[in-house]
């Protein structure tokens, strides 16, 4: 049986890892390659790493990073982040990327997930969305989160599916920094809307948080930032947990 | 002297992890872009990246001379598309396939597509040697039907599927053992010593 995924999220910037709170305040927590080994070491099942700078020297020392990481690195690799076009993705995975998530530009130019998924297969294409709610629904952002758009988040997730995506790495804008837990109706939503995997993110604080998502939605994987990096867990101590807890992990 | 393993480049998708596994497992990885050069080899790997139709017009030339190679014991592990390019054809593509296992390519019939993550491979096989912990790392949306004797590994997600096929000293993983940590690189140490040992 599958087991559920534990994802550690390195938020980088000029080559370096930090964790937005409510994608502000930025703090420091060091060298990617490093740290996806350690977590690696530690049982993660993934590695994401999140470009959150905005030059064009910044993107290319991020390909420099993500070869240095693929080097070492033996879990698969997403990167996000910028992603612009399909030579964008290209890059990307020719660095050593294993997939790549896509966020603003598909909302642009939503047959770049088409094209994308023609060209390098659908189980390379993340479409990341970020959601904040608005009534009884949940509303689309780009730019990382500044700007809303008219899109309904669970629609658009049905129409990255139908276009292309493998999976959706999905993003509550409400919860992201909180650390209050992930987002579950939302999350809920969206995994019972699509079948391609979703990947739960923003709002983790505990483990507990983690054994939440999995038990009431479902999700696939779940992603986590700074639980991990200020050291508050292992990635072994939530699988740990959470074997203990009927979800199935590795 | 260590193994020299020819690791086949289709032009597409990055050889970094499995070529950097097999070197961390003991093999010399030779990365070959015209597939004629196959021909000499001593062990071949044929990547997971790419997909099915651009894989074979890279390899049809020589489809019948790498099935003599095979046929003749040149170990050979073909990792997800490069395993599925093992068969006669595929669901995803028009070209006909290497044949060199029986049976075709078919679209993964479960909730959830792409099967995406880890999943545990039950059988038996000397490749599994001192691994206690099977789960490995998959990524599809397609599998291969072929005939039970070929079958050495399988795998559950809604339906059960072959995940793991030999015949002679050819196999094909539908998992990426270069994507698996320490299980998969296990997987690939025991494979560079079963390619040793028939050198």
């Amino acid at each position: 049986m599958l087991a559920r995924r534990i994802i550690p999220c390195l938020d980088v910037k000029d080559g370096k890892v930090v964790k937005g709170i409510k994608f502000q305040n930025l703090r420091d927590v060091g060298h990617p390659p490093d740290l996806a080994q350690e977590y690696e070491k530690q049982g993660a099942d993934e590695v994401t790493f999140l470009d959150i700078s905005a030059s064009l020297e910044a993107r290319k020392t991020m390909l420099k990073i993500v070869e240095e990481t693929a080097e070492k690195l033996f879990v698969p690799l997403t990167v996000g982040g910028g992603i612009r076009s399909k030579g964008d993705m290209r890059d990307a995975l020719n660095a050593g990327a294993d997939k790549v998530s896509v966020n603003s530009a598909a909302v642009f130019d939503p047959d770049l997930i088409n094209q994308c998924a023609e060209d390098f297969g659908r189980q390379c294409v993340v479409v990341a969305i970020d959601a904040k709610r608005t009534g009884d629904n949940w509303t689309v952002y780009t730019h990382g989160g500044t700007r809303p758009t008219e899109l309904d988040a669970v629609q658009w997730a049905q129409e990255m599916q139908d276009r292309g995506a493998g999976e959706i790495l999905l993003t509550s804008m409400d919860a992201d920094g909180t650390k209050d837990g992930y987002d579950i109706e939302l999350t809920a939503a969206v995994a019972d809307a699509v079948s391609v995997p979703v990947i739960a993110s923003g709002g983790c604080g505990s483990i507990e948080h983690i054994h939440e998502v999995f038990r009431s939605t479902g999700a696939s994987a779940a992603l986590a930032a700074s639980i991990f990096h200020y050291q508050q867990h292992t990635v072994q101590e939530v699988k740990d947990y959470l074997r203990d807890h009927g979800i199935l992990v590795r | 002297m260590s193994l020299k393993v020819s690791l086949a480049d289709y032009g597409v998708g990055n050889l970094h992890s499995i070529r950097k596994a097999l070197e961390l497992c003991g093999a010399d990885v030779h990365v070959v872009e015209d597939m004629r050069q196959l021909l000499d080899a001593s062990c071949i790997v044929f990547p997971g990246v790419g997909a099915f139709d651009r894989t074979m017009d890279r390899l049809l030339p020589v489809r019948d001379d790498i099935c003599r190679l095979l046929q003749g014991g040149v170990p050979c592990l073909g990792i997800c598309i490069g395993m599925q390019i093992l068969t006669e054809g595929s669901a995803e593509g028009m070209e006909p396939g290497l044949g060199f296992f029986p049976g075709r390519v078919v679209p993964m019939r479960a909730a959830c597509v792409p099967h995406m993550g880890w999943n545990e491979v039950i059988g038996k096989d000397e490749l599994f040697q001192d691994i206690d912990n099977r789960y490995f790392y998959f990524a599809h949306s397609f599998h291969a039907e072929t005939t039970t004797e070929n079958v050495v590994g399988s795998t559950q997600y809604d339906i059960t599927f072959p995940s793991l096929l030999r015949r002679g000293n050819t196999y094909g993983s539908q998992f990426h053992p270069e994507k698996s940590s320490r299980s998969g690189l296990a997987f690939l140490r025991n494979f560079v010593r079963f390619a040793e040992a028939q050198q």
